[in-house]
């Protein structure tokens, strides 16, 4: 729904955070949780769309890893994986207390390495 | 149109590269307004209504208004992607509403409403309602600087809402099955609903209101009585 939105905000928090470096950026991996409501082909499709208005980033490449959902139990004491927005665990405890699936996050930058 | 673009990982130049791992957050502009309204909003309760278009969120806010008006100083931010009917609607049983027209955004973000707090007045305010846009989807991601997230779910709307729309429901603490009125008309079980809706999360209230013919409005009333006593007891004590 708001992909372009986001595709757009990729471009700022990456300007921001490598103000000298952004330029030399050849690769974006993207995580995005399964509750991110994010679909990794929209978000492709977006960046696409992006990159043929601003040509000076054509050659970035863009990788959207798409994270399971996991959720705490305080019966185990450890993370278990929702499958099926079924936030139960195999003991049969219930818990909503989500430890990933909820993130959109840069989770790495490659940078064309500058010629010595 | 095709979407199979050649990836272009088969052009990497391999070995005259750097890489970086990061955790830059891409809500993290929203989330940063989101806490600068909760740091201003000390001692108003904040709820966030959510739920599709037409499931009857105006109307339980001019009934809500209606009935705890008297008990309660109430003000609501209402969104919609166009039109001021909401607020019209509000301001007609006599609620101090401010229209937020998204420009066809189907969500509120955090700065719309920062910026709305500019133009209503809350001088002694105890109770603060953003009516979302109506959409189950998108407003779930955005965090608005809310105490509670109530999400209402229609009776005509069917009972398998929450397995479709997780997300809302997960973030929700309290979920409303509304036109309640219509449950014999319509095959819709609460059973079943607050079943599935609580798998995705246990911890979810649900109360079931008709706001026409005013059943479980007290029970409602209730549910957000002691949320704003409870927010005031925090308020006083941290000062």
């Amino acid at each position: 729904m708001h992909e372009t939105g986001i595709v757009q905000e990729i471009f700022d928090t990456l300007q921001q955070e490598y103000p000298y470096r952004y330029q030399s950026i050849v690769k974006i991996q993207l995580e995005a949780g399964l509750l991110s409501n994010i679909q990794p082909i929209l978000i492709q499709n977006a960046f696409e769309a992006y990159v043929i208005d601003e040509p000076q980033f054509a050659e970035v490449e863009l990788e959207v890893k798409v994270l399971p959902i996991h959720a705490f139990c305080e019966n185990c004491q450890e993370a278990f994986e929702v499958v099926f927005h079924r936030f139960v665990c195999n003991c049969g405890t219930p818990s909503s207390q989500v430890i990933q699936g909820e993130e959109l996050r840069i989770s790495q930058v490659i940078f064309k390495k500058e010629a010595i | 149109m095709s979407n199979t673009i050649s990836p272009k990982s088969n052009q990497m130049p391999v070995g005259s590269v750097q890489c970086e791992n990061t955790s830059l957050n891409l809500l993290k502009a929203n989330d940063f307004v989101a806490k600068a309204i909760r740091d201003r909003l000390t001692d108003i309760c904040v709820i966030n209504i959510c739920s599709s278009p037409g499931s009857g969120k105006t109307t339980l806010m001019q009934e809500t208004g209606k009935r705890l008006g008297q008990d309660l100083n109430i003000a609501v931010l209402v969104g919609d992607p166009e039109t001021e009917r909401d607020a019209i609607r509000m301001r007609e049983v006599g609620i101090n509403a401010l229209q937020i027209v998204t420009g066809g955004m189907c969500h509120i973000e955090a700065q719309m409403i920062l910026q709305a707090l500019d133009h209503i007045n809350l001088e002694n305010v105890d109770l603060l309602f953003i009516e979302n846009v109506g959409n189950l989807v998108c407003p779930a991601a955005f965090d608005l600087g809310e105490d509670y997230r109530v999400t209402l779910l229609a009776a005509t709307e069917g009972d398998d809402k929450p397995k479709k729309y997780p997300r809302m429901f997960l973030t929700s603490e309290l979920m409303v099955v509304s036109k309640a009125d219509l449950l014999p008309y319509v095959p819709f079980s609460v059973d079943a609903v607050t079943k599935d809706a609580r798998e995705v999360n246990p911890n979810l209230d649900v109360i079931s209101i008709s706001s026409l013919k005013g059943d479980g409005v007290d029970e409602w009333c209730n549910w957000l009585k002691e949320r704003v006593a409870a927010k005031k007891a925090a308020a006083s004590v941290s000062e």
